[in-house]
């Protein structure tokens, strides 16, 4: 399978703290890859160096080949690498319809100044994305939801609101931060259920989550991050072998491994 | 030199004074107080009235003008900002009720002491003169006091109970309800003790500069400055930006003598270009 | 708010006939010609908050626009008193000047937010004070006097606009002037508004970084708005300096710049018309309690504390709310 996302040699130190050290990996395409990790471990810097919300100090992340590391988030967005965010990060007061509407930005053909006049190409793009954000709303079960307003939808459904914004974009790989956090049983399943479909849309997706035994189901590989360095690489039943990350895990009070 | 330092740390100990109180509001409620500089004003009132004119102690009059300013910022938070806060669909609104606010009271204080420049006597006569330095003993009468208080509002809010309660409530609002901490009341205390802190310094800068209704919005305006330099909503940032502020001020009154309003316009132009390279300030939350 | 398509038109064309025809016959019929000042004063303060409305649309709070009428003002009148060019010519260029001024200082602050851009923009308009004080161009505190009237505008030989100093009632032909640029104005922010640019511009406002995450080029985003805004600010600075002939360094001060604010507030941060018709309340009732006297100021602000307290979000939530309940 050929790669999609590569990291190699990521480094980011804040002053004298270095929360990612020579972290290297890649995600093939199709794949769900997952990173896992104690608290503290990294996990979030990681992710927002591969989003390009922040620059790495050393080391460099690319996407098909091409170096994306060190651009601008919405340049980052426009290659193809889209992120969603861990807590409740949606246009809060647009219906949700209009938050996915919007999120279809990228793929307007039509210039700013189109769109303020109003020229045929602004019409088309208009009448595209309200039949793309209708699809996937129906995809990922919010199509009944679709005319309420997104700060009054209840917790489950605006993940998936969160995950329906990245979507819209069209992203070549979709990076997802904690989808599972604060989810009950039947939540996370449900979440679970909604990634695997994802993937068999073609998407290829990366995520740093701390429910390992949703993780543990839904990933073809896992990176696991230990104070900033990677300490294990593999298939779940690989990862759930390795006495490194038993450590790991065992070291901290509050995590379990889910085995 | 050295009176130029001395001065400016005489003007800075008061500027961060009122630059506590304007950052303490900001901590707990994210209001931006516009009316500061109209309480600092109304402060220098109460202590011209009860000292200037009906002869009172000194300590009585600013003992007046922080509980009458304690008091009206109590009632402003109660019956103003929580009911806007409550509800308002858009965070600015409680900007605009304090510009409303700051209206208001630039009336108030029109109508009741009207337009005139006011002083009074001076608290201690006599000039401090040696090692280069002359300051007349009420400046650093007035100076020591402000340092007094800055030491003590700081030390209130590091060790008391309410002072935890109100950092609790400054760092995260809805994870100090969790824990118990009674928002409504703190906030209330914290704006209380916000304008509170713009009456005294109200009541100590009047024994030496006066007080007159329209200075409100100036002071204002070098409340904002202090507070950008030093980051909203950080005690520290507060402190460091009134002495900044007061350093600047004196150092560039000295140097810049002949050009009057230039040394202003240096220093806001220093300010934005700094505020363009950091823009929290020196050690300010981000984003506030 | 969802009119249907005859509805909105048919409230475009009354405005229209109010403001062009009414308006003037009423005013000519009453001889109440001091009303022509007063209403002229209302359109071109509501374009300068109809700035102001557009930077609270993308999240920012303005208190700089006085800084930017005062350009304005300045611009229009140096090049009429020291160039001799004709004031129709320096209304765009006053506006321009202003919209490019503003790139420069937006690119640096509009990367800060919340209070943090408030108090900026207010000492914004200190600095635009004190540098009108202190460059040889603007002349000082004594300012820029006896600006002449706007002269004729022909296009091809052809007179479109006659010299106002040739008219018996330029009152009105400012009133005119004025109304017909806030129209523009408005109309322009109306499909700001209501095109995608709108949705780009409140999902600006509501979430920067998710707005990034999805593409959305933030930055230049918000300078266009930016700009835009000062361009509001710079024409009605302009057209105040033609009308007033004479423009100060305390022409626009603080004190203006929070108004400007305020407008938009009473009239409702979430309505496009909202700058207009705040500022026509506040303008009005500002006039109206002339009478009482030493009282005027403590009323007016009572009477906007009131009026934040029963209707936070704005006297066109009235409308919001009533529609609801019926």
């Amino acid at each position: 399978m050929a790669e999609m996302l590569e990291v190699s040699g990521l480094t980011k130190r804040f002053g004298g703290l270095v929360a990612v050290n020579n972290v290297s990996f890649s995600v093939r395409e199709k794949e769900i890859l997952s990173v896992i990790g104690p608290n503290g471990a990294g996990k979030s810097t990681l992710f927002k160096l591969i989003s390009s919300f922040l620059k790495p100090t050393t080391g460099e992340v690319r996407l098909k080949g091409e170096r994306i590391s060190g651009l601008a988030p919405h340049i980052a967005a426009r290659r193809g690498v889209v992120r969603t965010f861990q807590e409740t990060t949606i246009f809060r007061n647009m219906s949700v319809r209009d938050n996915v509407i919007i999120a279809h930005h990228l793929r307007s053909k039509a210039s700013l100044f189109g769109f303020f006049l109003g020229t045929g190409a602004a019409k088309t793009d208009e009448a595209a994305f309200g039949q793309s954000a209708d699809e996937i709303l129906t995809l990922l079960g919010l199509s009944s939801l679709s005319n309420e307003t997104a700060r009054n939808l209840p917790h489950g459904h605006l993940r998936a609101l969160g995950i329906a914004i990245g979507l819209a974009t069209n992203p070549s790989i979709l990076l997802l931060d904690e989808p599972f956090a604060g989810m009950n049983h039947d939540e996370t399943m449900r979440m679970v259920e909604m990634v695997r479909r994802l993937r068999e849309r073609g998407l290829t997706i990366l995520l740093v989550e701390h429910d390992m035994p949703a993780v543990m189901k839904i990933s073809d590989r896992l990176v696991v991050l230990n104070f900033g360095q990677k300490i294990a690489e593999g298939t779940p039943s690989e990862i759930q072998a390795d006495e490194k990350v038993i450590e790991a895990y065992l070291g901290s009070e509050d995590e379990a491994i889910g085995l | 030199m050295e009176q130029v330092i001395a001065n400016g740390l005489y003007l800075g100990a008061q500027y961060a004074l009122i630059a506590l109180g304007l950052t303490l509001i900001f901590a707990l409620m994210n209001v931006l107080n516009f009316a500061h500089g109209q309480m600092y004003v109304l402060g220098g009132f109460i202590t011209y009235t009860i000292y200037g004119q009906l002869g009172l102690p000194f300590v009585v009059a600013l003992l007046a003008s922080g509980v009458t300013l304690a008091v009206i910022g109590a009632l402003m938070e109660k019956f103003l900002f929580r009911t806007v806060i409550r509800r308002s669909h858009r965070e600015e609104s409680t900007m605009l009720l304090a510009a409303a606010t700051a209206f208001f009271f630039d009336a108030v204080i029109l109508l009741l002491f009207g337009e005139k420049q006011r002083g009074v006597p001076k608290i201690v006569k006599g000039v401090f003169n040696d090692a280069g330095i002359i300051m007349p003993y009420d400046r650093l009468v007035v100076g020591a006091l402000a340092i007094i208080f800055i030491a003590a509002f700081v030390l209130y809010m590091q060790y008391s109970r309410v002072g935890r309660a109100m950092r609790a409530l400054a760092q995260d609002r809805v994870a100090a309800q969790l824990m118990g901490v009674r928002v409504d009341r703190y906030s209330m205390i914290g704006f209380a003790m916000g304008a509170m802190l713009a009456g005294v310094v109200g009541g100590l800068l009047v024994t030496i500069t006066g007080v007159n209704s329209g200075i409100g919005g100036p002071i204002s305006i070098k409340a904002f400055l202090m507070v950008m330099i030093g980051g909203a909503g950080v005690v520290g940032g507060a402190i460091a930006g009134g002495f900044i502020l007061g350093m600047m001020e004196s150092v560039g009154l000295t140097v810049l003598r002949e050009y009057g309003d230039v040394t202003y316009l240096v220093i806001f132009a220093a300010l934005m270009v700094f505020l363009s390279v950091r823009p929290n300030g020196l050690m300010g939350k981000p984003w506030g | 708010m969802t009119l249907n398509r005859n509805t909105r038109i048919a409230a475009v064309v009354a405005f229209l006939a109010i403001v062009f025809v009414a308006v003037p016959a009423a005013i000519s019929s009453s001889g109440r010609f001091d009303l022509y000042y007063t209403l002229t004063s209302v359109a071109l303060l509501s374009i300068a908050s109809a700035g102001v409305w557009l930077t609270f649309y993308i999240g920012r709070i303005n208190i700089g626009q006085g800084a930017y009428a005062l350009m304005g003002g300045y611009v229009s009148a140096i090049l009429v008193m020291n160039h001799g060019w004709s004031f129709w010519l320096t209304l765009p260029v006053a506006g321009l000047f202003c919209a490019a001024a503003s790139v420069l200082i937006g690119l640096p602050i509009l990367r800060l937010r919340g209070v943090y851009f408030a108090m900026v923009t207010l000492v914004l308009t200190e600095v635009a004070r004190l540098l009108a004080l202190a460059l040889p161009i603007t002349n000082g505190a004594k300012g820029i006097v006896s600006i002449p009237l706007p002269g004729a505008l022909s296009v091809f030989g052809v007179t479109l606009i006659p010299d106002f100093a040739t008219l018996q009632n330029s009152r009105l032909a400012f009133y005119l002037l004025a109304v017909t640029v806030m129209v523009v104005c408005f109309a322009v922010m109306y499909r700001l508004v209501n095109s995608r640019i709108g949705k780009l511009c409140q999902s600006l406002q509501q979430n920067e970084e998710l707005a990034s995450s999805i593409g959305v080029n933030i930055a230049y985003l918000r300078v266009i708005a930016y700009a835009v805004s000062s361009f509001f600010g710079g024409v009605s600075g302009a057209i105040f300096a033609a009308i007033s002939q004479s423009i100060y360094p305390s022409s626009f001060t603080v004190t203006d710049s929070v108004n400007f604010m305020l407008n938009c507030f009473l009239g409702g941060l979430g309505y496009v018309f909202g700058p207009m018709l705040g500022t026509l309340v506040l303008y009005f009732g500002w006039d109206l309690l002339f009478q009482t006297g030493q009282f005027q100021l403590l009323i007016y602000s009572g009477l906007m504390i009131v009026l934040m307290l029963v209707l936070p979000n704005g006297l066109l939530s009235l409308a919001e709310m009533t529609r609801k309940k019926g």
